[in-house]
């Protein structure tokens, strides 16, 4: 093994060599359409080799070729044309192809015509990740893909995303796709996220990958398309291919770099500015009850404020505002490509500098990547992919709860106090004894200053993926593929809460390692396009694979700092260490066969076995692999019929499929005991570990789709309509069903859950206009999946989630509903609906009534419109997105309100005119006490408790994104040593066109998982401006 | 064609001659895990559990019973127990922490007992801390999941039913009297027996204290079969101060060794003795000893003013001038947590005496050793307070002499003051009494129509995941707030 790599290395240095010395005849020039409209990206190709270039945007090209060579000149919907290189000047004309030559890369990179495919695949082209990039690059693809939901989060731009593909399949288990890079699974887990209780996101898998590196990504959307990944694919399959040298001339030299900004966007924020710091419509003097506004009105007088010192009782300027500042993010990439005859190859090594906009906090990003391909005689081809990424991330901001959470103290602070006054000494948040700066009496809230400086989360993540991939053609109708693959990463993680914190005031930190390995590893056997009789044509292949993942961290933690802020684990009176070891495996079999009848009637099967080494146990009586299959049609009826001139393609697909997977956790088939501590006065302590009751006949579970789908274009291709319907359903899904806390556990694992999803994805483009100065595009892409949770239990149960610190809602599965429902407090309610009151010292206060289902947080549509244009070297993007019919509980509205901050909470007239609560007292009579200033905070304050008041439709409508760009004219960069070179403007986020939650983003979760709808003290989500440049030498 | 189905059969033969899942069984076993481990080492662990974390002892003993019970007050709009304000959270969170630890381990422990055939005196122990568990939790919440409790595994009960109290008290009274009987005179738990030591004499002691404790408890709803009872504990109870139960702390170095009480007041400076509490400490030798000057940590007698119960920040703008508990001396991080002291024993007696029922001594004179115990323990628990004399309790007792005309009365305040500390005893037996006479608080946001809460709700969760059981408790025993009585308060 060794010496074979090694004797791949050399050859693959020797062509980096061969790519600089090559010499040849260079030919050049325009390839157009049959109306002699410039093609640019069309495809100019070597016949035989992997010489090839790319038509610039006016269809020019140049390329090295020897005379006598053929030049193959394709572009996507056009017949491909071949041409001896006779002379140095070519000009070729393409003709449109309605038979559509369109190729997809598909499940284990396997590369086939798009008329074969029988079910929905969308390709999306890198540069649209790259060019308005987000610091996660998966977030680039918000609104682009119908069935694919990327939402946002408010983690700031260290932040984890979360990705579902036709709904959540899975009740508790994840539900995020499958990411393959180059060929390769990688891991997608959160390296750290904030729960009810706090805590800082530390990203996941995908964010390591550098989106300028990103050729392009096609996703799997249904069953059908990705059975052959296995069980890992039942919630779909990403694939990302990065850029490599094939098509580069000679060597090639690529740098782009972009600019980002990063600003909170106020104009979301809107509340009361008339009644300043106080309880009880009192002026609270020399008090640090800081986050209540139930003060009289703000009179510009004097007033002793919390610090001692006195200030004018007025408003103030944003606490918002002051607090974060103008987050910057600068990403450069170098990237040199060289192509010979067989080989090509592609170094990049990329930077990404961020400071967030909270204060400190900052992310620092080195990819290096390589990509070489290696042809070896006509017979063998060798593909190696390397990335190695360095990523530092320092001052990652808490979220959720209010403990070391400055998102928390900003958010609330009586418009009559300026957070400026609150920095200390240093503007660090402390005083001079370098203890925290204290705002307010309770020591659980922090002065924000203080948290973001002195606090500690921070990482140093390492991550390698490398893989390689060989074909071998045994005979012209047979060959044999292999690749080998692996993800690694080890991540350190420093967390501390430092020396002289109000809660701690000892303080205390944490030193922790995770290292994560997994290795993939395939061969099969295959033939391709195969002539079995006449008219039936046979690809098809075998293989088997596995997939390894090993995973141990340690950790030592000590509190109570002997030296104050000496950040050493030895420096704490009380240390303490924990382990953690695991290992799982799956192997797998598997095959596919696609016949085709007639170029126009295409079938396709597919099988996979999976093993599963998480539900392996000795005397186990249950299976503990399973076998799936899938089918699926494809008729191009354009082919097969005459259809007459208007439609130019119709295919029409279905396809049925079924997916396994095995338990997500290993050991979770029996009941283990662990020592935990240090033991207790000569005493050892030992307990059961983990709050689950475990299941030791656990089987796998399945995943059933239907789908069935159009691709009809229309006049010569100028408009395209796909639209897939799709039903699936989980059957078996392992579960673990709530138990109550009473029975010691938290949940109990069973094979029980039963959830379905149906739903359609539509995507219309049309080409609007197209000369030759000006093109115009645009794009609709429409999303609905309806959700129902079929079965928890065997009583049907409900599955109760996570939950917000306010604890009076939680995202619970509840049979018979859609997926997520945010099941909290609501008010009690008479027949006609009207709220009901009681009388509680002389003021109604709305009754506390029964959990109950106020709505889901799972948006089930998506909408995206976008468009593009090109006017001569400008072009413009733009795209719209939206999500609709889903809920969220506001946790920072429901502190608002409590507080005094919310506009609701001021009357018409104001507080001084007293408030009337809308509804109805217990016997039915309406309200006609008005309750007067000073107890209108009582009010509010019981409704807090009352969760239904604080979920509200999370509709809204947004840019998502904006570029207008410029390449500047080839003849304008003659006798440079720049042969491209494009500069945009681009910007995300930049407002809304509705939005219907108050004073926030409607997409601010605080972590990525399965409770989606709940809002509780995150970051806000900023607005980016910036500028990108590319420049090709 | 041929060819490519020969090719086809042949990697299909190769293929069902793989054993795909060689090695999955071992690689499934966790490395890091036992599958199961001896009593000796899990018993330490289920008695720091019973001590209980910050968490619950923050908020169901400290933020609600403490200031509840006007042994402190707080300003502190969290502190939600000193005006009786609903904070759901606060309020189960004993029961949140009890049963998914201590619940479920001493369930685990019981039935490994029960499997290895163990009669003897660690079942006997275990049972006893069982109760005493369990009686935390109905005291507090009323009837509750007990007789199926943190049976997850060991039954796959995931939602046990809630039991009467009537029937729970029924079960701990024969439970004792069940243990204590097969208590031996030694255990092999030795140094995992955190409260004693493996000292069986002092567990059958407690044993027969805590039946003593709990007969009484029915004394209002059932006087005659607390009588019964009662009068069968109290020959073999405690006998002097070191016999209290108790557990050691250490200073670290996790939580998990530390007193959950100490931990909260070293993270929480809001608690002040309240102003109800300091004034009957007048001239008591205890008052220097518990409260200390919050500005300057001084405990001259004429600095100790406590702080009124209901206090806000309108109406004391500066809390600092009022003592708080004393931070040299009861705060600690390292001190013992107290589940029943030997005081407590001799002035249930004296209630027992005073009420006619049969017991050896007046109830004068189990008075007066109750109020010499109490005072006297405070130097054995708390290695930093000031011994306190026979001369001075004696001083003290001559001072404020038993008076049988209000017998109930002094006895049931002198039980107050023994149980600082020990919220969850003071609450109970102060619904139970009715003594000391506590003034209610009444801030515009109680929820309780300015009454002192008789018990703390249920998590409301429990309606989504045990609905059933929890509507069906909620219907026998009244709606789940804080005025439900439950049933030995009735």
């Amino acid at each position: 093994m060794k010496t074979k790599f090694l004797r791949i290395l050399s050859s693959f240095l020797l062509m980096v060599a061969f790519g600089f010395t090559v010499q040849a005849q260079s030919i050049s020039g325009t390839v157009t359409d049959e109306n002699g409209v410039p093609l640019p990206g069309a495809t100019v190709l070597v016949q035989g080799t992997q010489n090839g270039v790319s038509t610039d945007f006016d269809g020019n090209y140049l390329i090295n070729a020897s005379s006598g060579d053929v030049l193959v000149f394709s572009f996507v919907g056009y017949t491909s044309q071949s041409l001896v290189a006779s002379s140095v000047t070519l000009n070729v004309s393409l003709s449109p192809d309605n038979a559509l030559a369109e190729v997809v890369v598909t499940a284990l990179g396997v590369k086939r015509n798009v008329k074969a495919v029988g079910y929905s695949i969308t390709q999306v082209d890198g540069s649209e990740l790259s060019s308005n990039k987000t610091s996660n690059a998966i977030n680039a693809l918000q609104g682009k893909v119908a069935g694919v939901m990327v939402t946002g989060s408010a983690m700031g731009a260290k932040g984890s995303s979360r990705v579902v593909i036709r709904g959540s399949s899975s009740l508790t288990g994840d539900n995020q796709p499958l990411y393959v890079i180059d060929g390769i699974t990688i891991n997608n887990s959160n390296l750290g996220s904030a729960g009810m209780w706090g805590g800082a996101d530390y990203g996941d898998g995908i964010s390591s990958i550098n989106p300028d590196e990103i050729e392009s990504v096609t996703v799997l959307k249904g069953g059908a398309a990705a059975a052959l990944y296995g069980s890992r694919a039942s919630n779909g399959v990403i694939i990302i291919n990065t850029k490599t040298g094939a098509g580069a001339e000679g060597v090639g030299v690529e740098f782009n770099s972009t600019t980002q900004f990063d600003m909170v966007n106020l104009s979301l924020r809107d509340t009361q500015e008339i009644y300043g710091q106080g309880r009880d419509f009192s002026k609270l003097s020399d008090n640090i009850d800081n986050y209540q506004a139930w003060g009289p009105r703000m009179d510009g007088s004097m007033i002793t404020q919390w610090d001692g010192v006195s200030r004018k009782y007025s408003l103030q300027p944003s606490a918002l505002e002051a607090y974060y500042r103008t987050g910057e993010t600068y990403t450069n990439t170098v990237a040199v490509s060289t192509s010979g005859k067989n080989s090509n190859t592609r170094f990049s090594m990329s930077n990404m500098a961020n400071t967030d906009i909270v204060p400190n906090s900052s992310l620092n990003r080195n990819s290096f990547g390589i990509n070489n391909s290696n042809k070896y005689g006509d017979k063998i081809t060798v593909d190696i992919n390397m990335k190695y990424v360095i990523e530092g991330q320092e001052g990652n901001p808490q979220m959720s709860d209010a403990p070391g959470n400055g998102n928390f103290s900003a958010n609330l602070f009586a418009p009559s106090l300026n957070v400026m006054d609150m920095m200390g000494e240093g503007g660090l948040g402390r005083n001079a004894d370098l203890t925290e700066f204290r705002i307010s009496d309770s020591s659980y809230s922090q002065n924000p200053w203080f948290a973001a400086y002195n606090f500690i989360n921070s990482s140093d993540k390492e991550r390698f993926i490398g893989a390689i991939n060989a074909r071998w053609d045994v005979a012209d109708f047979l060959y044999l593929r292999g690749r080998i693959g692996g993800d690694r990463y080890t991540n350190s993680k420093q967390n501390s809460t430092p020396w002289g914190t109000a809660f701690q005031p000892k303080g205390s930190m944490s030193e922790s390692e995770q290292t994560y390995r997994q290795y993939d590893a395939d061969m099969f056997i295959g033939t391709d396009n195969l002539q079995v009789i006449d008219d039936v044509s046979l690809t098809a292949f075998a293989g088997i694979g596995t997939n390894n993942q090993q995973y141990e961290a340690y950790s030592v933690s000590g509190s109570d700092f002997i030296v104050p802020f000496l950040l050493n684990v030895g420096n704490t009176k009380n240390q303490g260490h924990g382990y953690s070891i695991w290992e799982k495996q799956i192997n797998s079999a598997y095959g596919s066969a696609e016949l085709g009848f007639d170029d126009w009637a295409y079938l396709t099967v597919t099988a996979r076995n999976d093993w599963f080494s998480t539900l392996s146990q000795k005397d186990k009586v249950a299976p503990n692999n399973d076998l799936y299959t899938s089918a699926s049609l494809s008729l191009v009826l354009s082919d097969a019929l005459d259809l007459g001139e208007t439609i130019s393609f119709l295919k029409l697909r279905g396809g049925i499929s079924q997916v396994a997977g095995g338990a997500s956790d290993p050991y979770a088939l029996s009941l283990s005991y662990g020592i935990y501590g240090q033991g207790h006065l000569g005493a050892s302590l030992g307990n059961i570990s983990g709050g689950t009751i475990p299941n030791s006949e656990i089987t796998p579970f399945e995943k059933n789709e239907t789908e069935f789908g159009m691709d009809l274009r229309l006049f010569d291709n100028k408009l395209s309509i796909d639209a897939t319907y799709y039903d699936n359903e989980t059957l078996g899904d392992i579960v673990g069903v709530s138990a109550s806390a009473t029975s010691g556990y938290g949940s109990a694992l069973a094979n029980l859950g039963n959830i379905s999803n149906k739903g359609i994805e539509l995507l219309i483009k049309g080409t609007l206009i197209q000369t030759e100065d000006f093109a115009w595009n645009a794009s609709i892409n429409y999303t609905n999946n309806t959700s129902k949770v079929v079965a928890t239990n065997d009583a049907g149960g409900n599955i109760s989630m996570d939950e917000p610190r306010s604890r009076n809602i939680t995202v619970t599965h509840i049979v018979g509903e859609k997926y997520g429902a945010l099941y909290g407090s609501s008010f009690v309610r008479d027949a006609s609906g009207s709220i009901v009151h009681e009388m509680v010292n002389g003021i109604p206060l709305p009754k506390i009534g029964d959990r109950k289902i106020l709505g889901f947080g799972v948006a089930p549509t998506q909408l995206g419109i976008g468009t593009s244009f090109r006017y001569k070297d400008f072009n413009g993007s733009l795209l719209f997105e939206g999500k609709s019919g889903g809920q969220v509980y506001s946790g920072t509205n429901a502190y608002l309100k409590r507080n005094g901050h919310h506009k609701i909470t001021v009357p018409a007239g104001g507080r001084e005119a007293g408030f009337v609560p809308t509804g109805v007292m217990a016997d039915g009579s309406k309200i006609t006490t008005s309750i007067p200033a000073a107890q209108q905070e009582d009010y509010w304050r019981r409704s807090y408790s009352i969760a239904e008041q604080d979920v509200v439709d999370a509709d809204y409508m947004r840019l998502r994104s904006l570029s207008i760009g410029y390449n500047i004219p080839s003849d304008k960069l003659e006798g440079t040593f720049i042969s491209k070179a494009s500069i945009s403007l681009i910007g995300r986020n930049l407002f809304f066109l509705s939005n219907s939650v108050d004073n926030l983003d409607p997409e601010s979760a605080y972590n990525a998982g399965n409770s989606a709808g709940l809002e509780y003290f995150a970051l806000p989500v900023p607005r980016t401006i910036g500028l990108n440049v590319n420049l090709k030498f | 064609m041929k060819k490519i189905l020969l090719t086809f059969f042949a990697l299909s033969l190769v293929l069902s001659s793989c054993e795909f899942d060689k090695g999955f069984e071992e690689m499934n076993v966790n490395p890091s895990k036992a599958s199961q481990l001896d009593v000796a080492n899990k018993f330490a662990s289920v008695v720091l559990q019973t001590s209980g974390g910050r968490y619950e002892n923050w908020r169901a003993s400290l933020i609600y019973q403490s200031v509840m019970i006007q042994h402190f007050s707080a300003v502190a709009g969290y502190w939600s127990g000193d005006k009786y304000y609903r904070n759901d959270a606060y309020a189960t969170s004993l029961w949140d922490r009890y049963y998914p630890s201590a619940v479920k381990e001493i369930e685990d422990i019981r039935a490994q007992l029960t499997a290895e055939g163990n009669t003897g005196s660690e079942m006997g122990m275990t049972r006893i801390l069982r109760v005493f568990i369990y009686s935390r939790l109905t005291d507090l919440h009323g009837d509750v999941p007990y007789s199926e409790a943190g049976q997850g595994y060991i039954n796959g009960i995931l939602k046990p039913k809630y039991d009467a109290q009537k029937d729970i008290y029924m079960d701990f009274l024969k439970e004792l009297e069940e243990a204590v009987a097969q208590i031996g005179a030694s255990t092999t738990l030795g140094v995992s027996d955190l409260v004693f030591q493996g000292d069986t004499a002092k567990w059958k002691a407690w044993g027969n204290s805590m039946m003593l404790r709990l007969a009484m408890r029915l004394s209002k709803v059932d006087a005659a079969t607390a009588q019964a009872w009662a009068e069968k504990a109290a020959p073999n109870t405690m006998t002097s101060n070191d016999h209290i139960a108790m557990i050691a702390h250490t200073d670290g170095p996790e939580g998990i060794n530390k007193n959950g009480h100490g931990e909260v007041f070293d993270a929480d400076s809001n608690p002040r003795m309240s102003k109800t509490f300091v004034d009957w400490l007048k001239d008591d030798p205890r008052l220097p000893i518990l409260a200390a000057r919050r500005s300057d940590g001084s405990t001259a007698i004429a600095d100790l003013i406590g702080m009124p119960n209901g206090s806000t920040g309108v109406t004391v703008p500066d809390t600092s001038i009022y003592a708080e508990p004393n931070r040299n001396v009861i705060t600690g991080r390292a001190v013992p947590m107290v589940l029943q002291t030997y005081a407590e024993v001799r002035l249930l007696k004296a209630e027992m005496a005073q009420r006619g029922w049969s017991v050896t001594g007046s109830a004068q004179a189990h008075y007066d050793a109750g109020v010499k115990a109490a005072m006297q323990m405070l130097s054995g628990i708390y290695p930093n307070a000031a011994a306190i004399t026979d001369d001075e309790v004696t001083a003290y007792l001559a001072a404020k002499p038993y008076d049988a005309s209000k017998g109930l009365q002094m006895i049931g305040e002198q039980y107050w003051a023994a149980t600082l500390l020990n919220e969850y005893e003071a609450f109970s037996n102060w619904r139970r009494t009715g003594f000391p006479v506590l003034t209610p608080t009444n801030d515009p946001g109680n929820v309780t129509g300015g009454t002192i809460p008789r018990r703390l709700i249920y998590p409301t969760g429990e309606g989504s995941t045990n609905k059933e059981n929890y509507d069906a408790a909620n219907a026998r025993q009244g709606e789940n707030n804080f005025t439900t009585r439950v049933w030995w308060d009735k």
